[in-house]
Order: C-alpha cells, then structure tokens, then sequence
C-alpha cells in the first residue's frame, strides 16, 4: 500500500511568492504608467493654453498697429493734431514701450534706423507689420508697419505681454520651462524648477512647438518638462506591493493552517494503521514463541505414550520424556506471562494531570469535523453543569478513548437516513468526585446478546471490525483511574441508540477553594 | 556406490531446528520407532557435516535466525542432495508452502506436528529415499555391464531389444544365424540376464540413451 500522506508535504512557497512578485511589479508599473500619461496630458494642456494667451497678446499689437495706421494724419490735420494718442498708448498698454512715428522723407530716429527702414520695407512689401531690432534675451523688439504718409513703429516689451492673472501655471514652481524662440535666441517666459533629479534620473522629457498665431510675428513657443523618478507615486506602489504581501501572507497562513490539519489528521490514520502491523507482528511473534514449547510438549509425551506402550515399557526414558514435557509446559507459560507484560500499557495513573473536559471535546470533534461534516451529523453538546471541575487524565489517552466512542457513533449513525443522524455528548457531575461524559448516538442501538460481550477482545458487530476499540479503550480508562461503560438502554428507545459513559475523577481543587466550589450531595 | 547398501543400518534422521527443547523431543519421538536421529542446531553446521551418502530423511525448521529452512531446501536441491526433506513450520502461509514444495520438499508440516502424521511421513519418506537409491545402483550396475559389451553385441543388443529373431537380426546385420545366436550368448552371459524379459527391464533404456550403438 503507498503511503498517501507522503504526498503531501509542504513545498517552499516559492512558486506563490513568485507569482506575487509578477503581481505586485505589474501594479507598481501600471500605476507609474498611469502618472506618466496624467504627467503629459496636463504638460499638453498646459502648453496649448499658453501658446493661445500669448498668441492672443501678440495679436492685439498687430490690431493696435492697424489702428494706428487708420488714424493716420490728414495732409490738413498738422503734427500737433496727429501726435496726440501716440504718447498715451504706453500708457494703456504696459507692453508698448514706445511709439515711433516717420512721416514722408523723414527718417527713423538714429540707433534703429537702418533696421527699422528694412523692416518698413518688409511690410510695404507682406502688406502687415514687420519685426525689427529684436533683441529675444532682453524680451525686446519693434514692430513695424509701414504706411503712407506716416509709417509706425511700436517698440514692446515680452515681459509686460505675459498675462499673469490667466497664466495656467505657478510661473516660479513649475517644472515646464516656456521660451519663446526665434533665429536661435530665446526669451524665457517660465524659466522651469529642473527639478532635483536633472540628469541621469531623468525619466521622460516632453516638448511642445509651435509658432504664435501672428503673421507678423513669427515667434515659436517652446515648452519642456523632463519627469524625474521622483515624481513616480512611490507612496501608492509601495501601498500596492504591501497590500499584496498581505494578501500572499494571509493566503499562505491560510493554506499552512489547512495543510497541518490535514497532515494531523494523516498521521492519526497512520497510526490506526500501524496499530494494525504492529498487532500482526505481535499476532505471528507470539503463534511462534508458544509453538516452539508447544512442540516439543506434544513430541515429548506422545514419545512417552510409545515408550509406555512398549513391551517391556522403556520406563526410564518415558520419564525423561515426560520431566522434558513438564519443562515445556512451564516454558509455554512464561511466554505466555512475558506477552502479557509486553502489552501492557504502563500505569497511566502517574501521567495524569488536570484537563478541561470541555476542551478535550472540542479538540476530539475539531479532528472528527470533516467526517462529521461529510456525513450530515449534528453534534449537540450538553453541559448540563456550567462550572465543570477539571478532570484528572493522562491527554492523550483520554483524546483516543473520545475519539474512538466518537468514530463508533459516527459508523453506527452512517446506517441512518441523514436526517436523522444526531450525535450527542453529555457532561455531567454524578458526584462530588467524578465527571461523567456521554456519547450518545442515535444509530440503530446494539442487539442486547451483544452488549454483554461488548468490551471483550475480539468483539465486534462489524464486519472486517477488529474488536479491540472498546477494549482498548476501557483498559486505557482503567489505567488512569477513570471508567468506561456501556449505559443501560433508554426506557422507550426500542433498543435504537447506544451511550457510553466514561466517568472520570475530578482534579482535587487548590486547598482554599475546594470548600467553597465542591457541591455537596447527600 | 557400494558401501551405501549396507542392510544392517537402520535409516538415519537429520533434525535440524535452533530450539533445543524441539530438537530432543522430535529426536526422542522419532527414535521409539527404531529410526536413527541426528540432530543439528544450525543450517551451517549441517550443510557442512550431513553424510551425503545416509539413507534417510532430512527435517527443517522453516523459521531459523540466520538462514531460513526454505533456503537451506534450495541449498540441499542445488547441490544434487537425494534426501527427501520435510518441512516443519510454525504458521504455515499458501506462499510458503508453494514455495517449499516447488523446491522439492516432499513434506509439509505444521508445528506442533502430531507424532503419527509425523512418524507416517517420515516412513513414507524413508522407503521413497531406499526405492530410489535402489534404482539408482541397479542403473548404475547396468551401466557397467553394458560398457563391457563390444560393438557387434551392442548392435545384437539393439536389435533384439526391438523385439527381432535370430534370424531378422542376421539378415539386418548380414550375420548368419548363427553368428548370432554365438554374440546372443555372450551378451546374455556379460550382462548377467536370466531371461529375454528381464534383458529387456534393464537395459532397453541404456540402449537408447547410449549413443554410438
């Protein structure tokens, strides 16, 4: 027969600790990725509402131009007249500087002229205002419109363009660097925080170009955000992998728990099983250790009877024959006494120790709960005495008596339709001294010509049953002082259901106490 | 081969079995009906000390420490032992016993054993070894005399064994008559037949299984 509880054992929990590595890493980097797009989807939003406002201030200077050009002076209106608004349009707008003016032949003041008289020659020929002397690093340069008679020049600062209040981001904090470009040089609208991680731990960068929505002022806007590792969600991939690890720790404890039970519950069996061996071996020891005397008893005296027979009768050698033969009687009786002490239990009454019998019954139905649960029957404990004293019995015995009253009541009860299979375990004190428990099955009951054979050894009303349970049982309940018996049947029950009582003595109480918690009975 | 046949000695009894108490009864019983017991009280010492050449029987104990009595049988079969061997055994299995008897055991018996059933095997056994050691010396007996024959006889032997006459032998042979009426003599005389009956018993086999007739 292989041994089936070989099979299982525990294996490391690699393959589960593996699986929970992949679990918890697809997690942390599925929310790592999820930050990176909410990153550049904000990043994205960010640069097209700045590339719109500013788009929007540099157009306004291309309708402040053309409003100028409209308001050109008449050939009658005279200087005076003409240069009126033009002082005040600092004023209104912080971003023009100044207002340049050159009528007919006049020239443009002297620093610009040359550039500014190129850009005039730039919009008469486009039709629309020209850039000139645009110094991107200082956030300067002036826009040109030419026009007749009078041509117009604004000269605007980028700082003042900028529009605080509706600016999208922190523009000292944030992490997105905006410039706007042009021929290589740049002004920096948001100079952007590097961050503490520029460089190596550089994790993406995002850019964003596109060029101002104004003809006349053909200026790219330019975003930049690099992400740094720190900007991962560490806290919540940490969260992640230590709920994991919780969840892999509780499925593992779980499953050990599980695994051990079933192994108590394996080694139990086993040791039924090698009960049986060992009750084989024991079996074919003693049929040779008595066959061997036995032999050479019954050659002996029938040698002695042939002897007698003999005319003459070989008298003396007869007598030889039968002195051998009482030799191996007496041999055969010593090994019959040495048997007897082989199996016997030693004297259990050294070993006993005060239990809680509540617990004990708990323990013995917690082993039996799969048998229990498989066969549909009910168990009922009744204690009929809330503050039973403890017991005094040797643990284990008193475990393998409990569980082999249990097992037979759960065989008997398997002969029941499963409604009716109800199994139930009494405590009770009958005197001051003992602790008695019954279990009661309400199975198909013992024939009376049985129960008075009931403990003998090789008893049994099972087929293929050993007959040595009970047996061994009331001796294992003798050996500690307790005692095992078979309750005389119910008034009414029809000889259906067995009870079995096992009375056991009680723990002698602490000294102080045993006045006040020992009932008394008359 | 001879010295086997000795009438006067009555047939001797190996006992083998470790139990002392065992060994002196089954001795003492078996010698009230005038057979000879040795006892042994190992396998060993009576693999390496039993005379071979005894008539007689040889009783195991199956259960003995060291070597067990159907191993010794096996021992006692591959080494050409012609003892009938009986096997005494405690609790006696159907495996054991099929075994033993595959071996050659020519009992089985369960102890303890009662002396009839015991003393009738034994008896049975003793005569089954004498019949057979009797065969045994007249085969042997026969061979000799068949090797002292010549060719020519052995020829005429043949033949007549096949149940020809004088005459048919002649003619297969291209021998008269009475050549071979001369060469019947004189095999008849080497052989020590009495008669054609008794020539036929002993030696139709040899001249079968004797090549180069």
């Amino acid at each position: 027969m292989p041994p089936a509880w070989r099979h299982r054992r525990f294996p490391p929990p690699l393959a589960s600790l593996l699986l929970w590595a992949v679990v918890a890493c697809a997690g942390a980097l599925g929310l790592a990725a999820t930050r990176l797009q909410q990153l550049h989807a904000a990043f994205e939003t960010d640069a097209r509402i700045v590339h719109r406002l500013l788009s929007q201030r540099v157009v306004q200077h291309d309708a402040i131009m053309a409003t100028l050009a409209l308001l050109q002076p008449g050939a009658a209106a005279g200087d005076a007249a003409s240069a009126a608004p033009l002082p005040r349009l600092p004023s209104v707008y912080p971003q023009i500087l100044a207002v340049l003016q050159r009528t007919g032949q006049d020239p443009w003041p002297v620093p610009l002229q040359a550039e500014l008289s190129a850009a005039e020659a730039t919009s008469r020929r486009t039709g629309h205002a020209a850039m000139a002397a645009l110094d991107l690093p200082a956030g300067r340069y002036h826009l040109v419109l030419a026009g007749t008679p009078a041509s117009y020049a604004l000269q605007i600062d980028l700082r003042a363009t900028i529009p605080a209040e509706e600016w999208p981001m922190d523009r000292d904090r944030s992490l997105v660097r905006v410039t706007l470009e042009h021929g290589g040089k740049a002004f920096v609208v948001q100079p952007g925080r590097a961050g503490d991680d520029a460089g190596a731990s550089r994790l993406r960068s995002y850019d964003f170009h596109k060029q101002l929505a104004a003809a006349s002022q053909p200026l790219e806007v330019v975003a930049l955000r690099s992400v740094g590792l720190s900007e991962l969600p560490w806290w919540g991939m940490l969260g992640w992998c230590v709920l994991t690890a919780g969840l892999w720790a509780a499925g593992h404890a779980l499953w050990r728990q599980r695994a051990a039970r079933q192994r108590a519950e394996e080694l139990l069996r086993l040791g039924q099983v090698a009960r049986l061996n060992t009750l084989g071996e024991l079996a074919a020891g003693m049929a040779h250790e008595l066959n061997q005397p036995l032999t050479a008893l019954l050659s002996s005296t029938q040698a002695a009877q042939r002897l007698l027979a003999d005319d003459p009768p070989d008298l003396g050698t007869a007598q030889t024959a039968l002195a051998r033969a009482v030799d191996q009687a007496r041999r055969a009786s010593a090994v019959v006494g040495r048997l007897r002490r082989l199996v016997e239990r030693p004297d259990l009454g050294g070993q006993v120790q005060p239990l809680p019998l509540p617990a004990v019954v708990q323990d013995a139905l917690r082993l039996l709960q799969p048998d229990l649960a498989q066969h549909g029957v009910a168990v009922e404990v009744d204690a009929a005495v809330p503050d039973l004293p403890p017991v005094l019995a040797e643990p284990v015995a008193l475990q393998q008596i409990l569980h082999n009253l249990l097992t037979n009541a759960l065989q008997a009860l398997e002969q029941m339709p499963s409604a009716e299979r109800r199994l139930r375990i009494g405590l009770s004190l009958p005197d001051a001294a003992h602790v008695a428990l019954s279990v009661r099955d309400d199975g198909p009951g013992i024939p009376p010509e049985a129960r008075q054979r009931l403990f003998e050894p090789f008893f049994t009303t099972r087929r293929g049953g050993l007959g040595l349970g009970l047996t061994l049982c009331e001796s294992l309940a003798q050996a500690m002082g307790a005692h095992l018996a078979l309750a005389p049947e119910a008034p009414g029950s029809q000889g259906r259901g067995a009870e079995f009582v096992l009375t056991l003595p009680t723990a002698p109480a602490a000294p102080a106490a045993t006045s006040l918690t020992t009932p008394t009975r008359p | 081969m001879t010295d086997t046949a000795a009438p006067s000695l009555s047939p001797l009894i190996h006992l083998v079995d470790d139990d002392a108490a065992v060994r002196d009864s089954l001795g003492l019983l078996i010698g009230t009906v005038g057979l000879r017991v040795q006892t042994w009280a190992d396998p060993q010492s009576f693999l390496a000390g039993f005379d071979r050449a005894s008539i007689g029987a040889i009783v195991l104990d199956v259960r003995m420490p060291g070597t067990s009595g159907l191993t010794v049988l096996e021992q006692l079969l591959a080494q050409g032992v012609d003892q009938p061997v009986i096997l005494l055994t405690g609790h006696g299995t159907v495996e054991m016993c099929r075994r033993a008897f595959k071996a050659g055991a020519a009992e089985f018996l369960e102890k303890p054993v009662d002396d009839e059933v015991l003393i009738e095997a034994l008896q049975n056994a003793v005569r089954q070894h004498v019949r057979s050691r009797e065969r045994h010396q007249a085969d042997q007996q026969a061979r000799e005399r068949y090797a002292q024959l010549s060719a020519r006889e052995r020829e005429v032997l043949g033949l007549i064994v096949e149940g020809l006459t004088n005459k048919e032998i002649g003619r297969a042979l291209e021998l008269s008559p009475r050549t071979v009426e001369t060469h019947r003599a004189n095999l008849f005389g080497k052989l020590g037949a009495e008669s054609l009956a008794q020539l036929i018993r002993r030696y139709a086999a040899l001249v079968d299984s004797v090549p180069g007739a």
